[in-house]
């Protein structure tokens, strides 16, 4: 599923904790039409360098790129040291 | 409640196991108990693969990470890599080889991963008593 936000905390070293919801799915309603809009474009070229071999190349990455972005969902990081600050990265 | 989930709950309490480790418990003992009364392997498939570096005794500064990646996502990701042109996996492949790793990139498949997955029940390294490395499905 898609990532709808992403979750970001900072756990400081005096254990206080400022975490905010970045609201991605804005950034999908902006960035997924533009995909889509440029989608015949891209088949276009595709097609025309398919006998040079690179039109297999760009069709699989641009699919593959929709793959990425839709199994972003779940991914987790969470990155620091005991006497410094922790940064949870969650995208849900 | 039942016995296990409050021993864990008691110990996470105590200080005794971090919460991730009392999550991991948990969902193991859910897990089991959703197995014993008749469900099919398929619901208990990891999701997850999660890497957890822990500093030891000695390296108290050292940094904590805790990576828990989408299986679904390794699987685009394999499938973007097989799409890299041959010379541009043969410089990732050296790079990989200066780091240590000794992989080919090129024969890495998707199908692979499945067997990974099989295999890697639960890889706990430890790096000369720095560092903790555990790596698991889950």
């Amino acid at each position: 599923m898609i990532p709808l936000f992403l979750q970001l905390r900072v756990k400081q070293k005096n254990n206080r904790v400022f975490g905010i919801w970045v609201p991605i799915f804005l950034l999908w309603l902006i960035l997924l039409p533009l995909l889509a809009a440029f989608s015949p474009l891209i088949f276009l070229i595709a097609l025309i360098l398919w006998k040079k071999g690179k039109g297999r190349l760009i069709l699989f990455s641009y699919i593959g790129i929709f793959a990425l972005i839709f199994n972003l969902s779940g991914l987790k990081l969470d990155i620091g040291a005991r006497d410094r600050n922790m940064v949870y990265f969650n995208l849900q | 409640m039942n016995e296990e989930r409050k021993k864990i709950l008691e110990m996470l309490a105590d200080g005794k196991i971090t919460a991730d480790e009392a999550d991991r418990l948990l969902t193991a003992i859910s897990q089991n108990s959703q197995n014993s009364t008749g469900e099919t392997s398929r619901t208990s498939l990891p999701k997850y693969l999660r890497v957890m570096v822990e500093p030891g005794p000695e390296s108290e500064k050292a940094d904590r990470v805790n990576i828990r990646v989408p299986l679904k996502l390794i699987r685009a990701g394999l499938k973007l890599a097989s799409l890299i042109p041959k010379n541009a996996q043969d410089k990732v492949n050296q790079a990989l080889n200066e780091k240590g790793i000794d992989a080919d990139l090129s024969k890495i498949k998707p199908e692979d991963l499945d067997e990974i997955i099989r295999q890697l029940d639960d890889i706990s390294v430890d790096v000369e008593g720095k560092e903790t490395v555990k790596i698991y499905c889950e």
